[in-house]
């Protein structure tokens, strides 16, 4: 058995979180009332799936591009009022019949993509990871940008977000092992800056819970790609001052630090992809890591905060010679 | 921010400029992008100095092919990797994205559909989430890429978003009626934003003019350069003409954004300027500071208030 999907990432485009209410309201022109609602561990708008009809190649690795019909779901997901997701993801199943039939067949099992050609698990799940490289494959890509992109149209967003961010994808690919239980793996990687992949083998009844489980991995792919981005941008920047660099990171203390919670929704019987996946790349390691930098940064600043203040009221001596020149001040001249 | 460059004849430097004023904005910290949206000659990767792309992509990835939905994934080249000249991001700089044409892709050849217009906002307002400038180089006269431009910021949705139009325009007397037939004609850019539902007053405080080329003939290189003291004059006499017509025209001072003088490199040659062309003395250091001064203004706030 075989499930492909992909997750596209970004910051909704409001200044602020938006309240449970808002985002159904924002999710509401995307599904009607059938908005799901969660609470805990951090509040969630979801939009029901959607189907949408194909008729295409899959981009093989042995560039057998199998031929497939059927349909591909959508959704929407606003996480914590703040970031947003789209979501496509489909079954490739062969039953045997090689005929195309009427659109109905297929609009009767909505997330099923039926193999009009033969093809071999490994090979297509393969190229599906690979990436879709001609105009007739599977573009589970546009699907996905699509549904994020329907969320980001909403009149109700002020387009004030507090900082500009890059939208991440994960494209994945789900192995059924088979019915009898088989320790599961999960392999990421880190394609291009926004690009990543991941596959995983699990069995077959536990193939529905890994979409849940790919969202929430691409959420804290996002979380850690931006925050470190940010961290990055904020030290090498010449634009400012030293007091002026760390506000830049604000929005990350305010709007992002909370939301990390790798696993946290995850279907219990998936714990041990997170698991392994903690081993490797180590998301909540890398993750401590740039928290532990803004603190510092943050500290650092308010030290030289405490000493132009001393300074200024002459509670202290001078600085020691030497040192870096003092945070505030006008912006520095252009580079010619 | 969207960034519209237009003008109403060809090869008044509208991209050379465009190109050098988003390079000087991502060297100063901003991340910016590039949309080549001038369907019919594609040219920004030359300008850029990106092989392979000089004529747009052939890669089928470009933006005429998507959006028309034929393209699985839109074409980024990030111009400080791929640059010839430019070897990588320095330190502190913004990203700066060239998002290219497809090569004989050719000028829309029907007024936009809902479709399209829809696409294209989304592709904006997408950019819009991660650059601080979008720029995007519409073709010279009114064109159908300037009917979907300003359709898809005329949407409810991209209300919110800083929108702003640069004219770019020679400084002679045809150039100078061309700006302004394009801007406020009877099916000048204004009208046209009001049919694809933009407030004709606002929009209006969006536009502002960029002179090209421009030599300064009360300047002693012009003595040096070889001209009698009767050119000198005669020149300086014109150039008082055509501020006059200009300013009557409403293409004068008060809605300039920007004069970029004429530089012996970009007479020869289609490229960014460097500091090191300037250091070695071949490019003006006026025409960079002319850049400088450009791309300052379009992200700077006050320079937008109500001229
Ligand atoms: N400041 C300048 N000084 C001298 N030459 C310039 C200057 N700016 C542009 N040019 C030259 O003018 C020519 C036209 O410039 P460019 O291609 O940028 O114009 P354009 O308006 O984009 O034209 P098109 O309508 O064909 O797209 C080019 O050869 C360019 O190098
Ligand atoms: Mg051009």
């Amino acid at each position: 058995m075989l499930t492909l999907g992909e997750v596209h990432t970004g910051l909704l485009q409001n200044s602020v979180p938006l309240s449970a209410e808002r985002v159904a309201k924002v999710l509401r022109p995307l599904s009607g009332d059938q908005i799901q609602h969660y609470e805990r561990p951090l509040t969630r708008g979801v939009t029901a799936d959607r189907p949408r009809g194909v008729d295409c190649r899959l981009p093989a690795a042995s560039k057998a591009n199998p031929h497939v019909v059927g349909t591909v779901m959508w959704r929407s997901t606003v996480v914590g009022g703040h970031l947003v997701q789209g979501s496509a993801y489909a079954d490739v199943v062969d039953t045997g019949e090689k005929r195309r039939l009427p659109w109905s067949h297929y609009t009767a099992s909505p997330g099923r993509l039926e193999l009009l050609t033969r093809a071999d698990t490994e090979d297509v799940a393969q190229g599906y990871l690979r990436g879709a490289t001609r105009p007739d494959h599977l573009d589970t890509a546009a699907i996905a940008a699509h549904a994020l992109d329907r969320v980001q149209r909403s009149a109700l967003l002020d387009r004030a977000p507090s900082l500009k961010t890059r939208r991440t994808r994960l494209r994945w690919a789900v192995i059924g092992t088979g019915t009898m239980p088989q320790p599961t793996t999960a392999t990421f990687r880190v394609v291009s800056p926004d690009l990543r992949t991941v596959e995983v083998r699990v069995a077959d009844d536990l193939m529905p819970g890994v979409i849940g489980l790919c969202e929430d991995l691409a959420l804290h792919d996002w979380l850690l790609t931006t925050v470190a981005r940010l961290l990055d941008n904020t030290l090498t920047t010449r634009r400012y001052g030293h007091v002026q660099r760390t506000e830049l990171l604000r929005p990350a203390v305010d709007y992002f630090l909370h939301l990390w919670m790798p696993g946290a929704r995850v279907d219990e019987s998936l714990t041990s992809v997170w698991e392994s996946l903690e081993r490797r790349p180590g998301f909540t390691r890398q993750w401590d890591t740039s928290v532990a930098r803004i603190r510092d940064q943050i500290n650092l600043t308010t030290i030289e905060l405490l000493r132009l203040t001393e300074c200024a009221t002459g509670t202290s001596a001078p600085a020691p010679r030497g040192r870096p020149r003092l945070p505030l001040g006008p912006r520095p001249p252009r580079r010619r | 921010m969207f960034v519209f460059a237009t003008s109403d004849k060809g090869g008044t430097g509208r991209s050379v400029t465009s190109t050098n004023v988003l390079y000087r904005a991502a060297l100063n910290g901003e991340d910016v992008c590039y949309l080549d949206f001038d369907f019919g000659s594609p040219t920004a990767g030359a300008v850029f100095g990106v092989s392979g792309v000089e004529r747009g992509t052939t890669q089928g990835r470009g933006l005429h092919r998507y959006l028309h939905g034929k393209a699985v994934e839109l074409q980024r080249i990030d111009v400080w990797q791929e640059a010839r000249v430019l070897g990588g991001r320095p330190a502190g700089a913004g990203q700066l994205v060239l998002i290219p044409g497809d090569e004989g892709g050719g000028e829309f050849n029907q007024p936009p559909s809902d479709e399209l217009i829809q696409r294209c906002a989304d592709l904006l307002s997408h950019l819009n989430e991660e650059f601080s400038v979008i720029l995007v180089d519409l073709s010279a006269g009114r064109s159908l890429a300037t009917e979907l431009a300003l359709a898809a910021t005329g949407l409810e949705r991209m209300s919110r978003i800083e929108s702003r139009w640069l004219v770019f325009h020679r400084w002679t007397r045809q150039h100078v009626l061309a700006a302004e037939g394009l801007v406020y004609g009877v099916n000048g850019l204004i009208r046209q934003a009001e049919a694809r539902g933009h407030d004709p007053v606002i929009f209006r405080r969006r536009i502002r003019f960029v002179r090209t080329a421009t030599t300064e003939p009360s300047s002693e290189r012009e003595r040096l350069g070889g001209l009698s003291a009767a050119q000198v004059a005669w020149l300086q006499q014109r150039n008082k003409e055509l501020d006059l017509l200009a300013s009557n025209r409403q293409v004068g001072r008060v809605v300039r954004l920007g004069t970029i003088p004429l530089d012996p490199v970009l007479q020869w040659q289609e490229q960014l300027i460097s500091n090191e062309d300037v250091g070695r003395g071949v490019a003006n250091e006026a025409t960079l500071e002319a850049f400088d001064d450009l791309a300052e203004r379009i992200t700077d706030k006050s320079t937008w208030e109500q001229p």
